[in-house]
């Protein structure tokens, strides 16, 4: 006989002998919390909204002192509400992508759906970076290209200091934040979605791949 | 309404239980772990379950859910306490009593199964579920063909195992 119909001979045989779940017992089951994936990627997704949110909102009152001295103030209000609007459509995209993931679609379909809501996030992510990276290049072009007014911010006192040594120690301070900045994010995203969508990319790839 | 739902929904999903325990049995190695997929599917049937509209057979959307449950949603969870626990699972499986040849050889074909991706698990278990062509690539979100074509080199790995 074929293995394989040996094999499903088998299969069918153990039909019977599956336990059977009481009333009761099903009905705690379904009273438990969920510890799907998708749950993880929509808490994990909201923290990121929050997190980049709140470092917006966090920033201290005397640190738009600095950029009203550079006549960046108006500027920054500007780009500020910009970039308000831009992330409320990102979490409308992103909550509108996130209610179409619905575990009855085929296999194929719920990965891709999952892998695009997903992908919203981080292209949220990388327009806060890139937002970060060409404010920082304004600011720091308007601050050196009026070098009077930022030794007056950086030395208020007008203690007796190297102006050279000054704009170094800013220039470094600077590129080490920002290093250390593009470090911590890209071991966050390595240890969480590395974790998290390891299984789901895997499986996805085999699919797409056929 | 709530209650009369949750009532309509055990009373139902009791009755087909059995599917759930299959894609357990396909994705699982050892009792908790077979518990906790259990789990996670039966919640994740419950959620859907008011979507449900009864044009198709219930059934049908066991066989969906748990595949994409087990291949898509499921994570490993250390959770042991969290767990809701039943025994008497998996002994009663493993003493199904076979000639010797037969029992060797099926101990070797489980085996294999077990070291199959979880996409082709999906496939050897719609095919020992007696579902045809058209539903496994429904199911799985790829073309017929393709269905064929991967169910043909998943059974010629498993006899080649079989017959070294």
């Amino acid at each position: 006989m074929d293995e394989l119909d040996l094999l499903k001979k088998d299969w069918k045989k153990q039909e019977s002998s599956y336990p059977k779940l009481s009333y009761n017992e099903i009905y705690k089951m379904i009273h438990k919390k969920s510890s799907s994936i998708v749950k993880w990627i929509f808490i994990i997704c909201i923290a990121e909204f929050l997190f980049w949110g709140i470092i917006n909102l966090m920033l201290p009152e005397g640190f738009f002192d600095i950029y009203e001295k550079f006549h960046l103030k108006t500027f920054l209000t500007v780009s500020y509400v910009i970039h308000y609007i831009v992330v409320v459509g990102f979490i409308y995209i992103f909550y509108k992508n996130y209610k179409t993931i619905y575990v009855i679609d085929n296999t194929n379909l719920l990965m891709r759906k999952i892998l695009k809501t997903r992908k919203i996030v981080n292209y949220y992510v990388y327009y806060n970076i890139g937002l970060y990276i060409i404010l920082s290049l304004i600011f720091n072009f308007v601050m050196f290209s009026n070098s009077e007014t930022l030794l007056d911010v950086m030395n208020p006192d007008h203690l007796e200091i190297d102006k050279e040594k000054i704009f170094t120690i800013l220039l470094i301070a600077q590129i080490v934040a920002f290093v250390l900045m593009c470090g911590i994010l890209w071991l966050y995203y390595r240890i969480i979605y590395g974790i998290l969508l390891k299984k789901l990319n895997k499986n996805y790839k085999e699919l797409e791949n056929l | 309404m709530n209650k009369d739902l949750e009532h309509k929904f055990i009373s139902e999903f009791q009755e087909h239980q059995n599917i759930i325990h299959k894609v357990c049995r396909i994705y699982t190695y050892d009792q908790e772990a077979h518990n906790d997929l259990f789990q996670e599917i039966t919640i994740q049937l419950w959620k859907a379950y008011p979507k449900f509209r009864g044009d198709s057979k219930l059934s049908t959307w066991m066989y969906r859910i748990g595949l994409n449950t087990a291949i898509t949603l499921y994570r490993k969870s250390k959770r042991t306490i969290k767990t809701q626990d039943f025994d008497t699972v998996l002994h009663k499986i493993q003493a199904t009593k076979y000639d010797n040849t037969e029992e060797e050889q099926l101990k070797l074909m489980y085996q294999a199964i077990h070291q199959l991706s979880d996409i082709d698990k999906g496939l050897i278990f719609l095919y020992l579920e007696d579902k045809n062509y058209k539903e496994i690539s429904e199911t799985l979100g790829i073309s017929e063909v393709n269905a064929r074509v991967k169910m043909n080199r998943i059974k010629t790995r498993l006899k080649t195992i079989l017959n070294p």
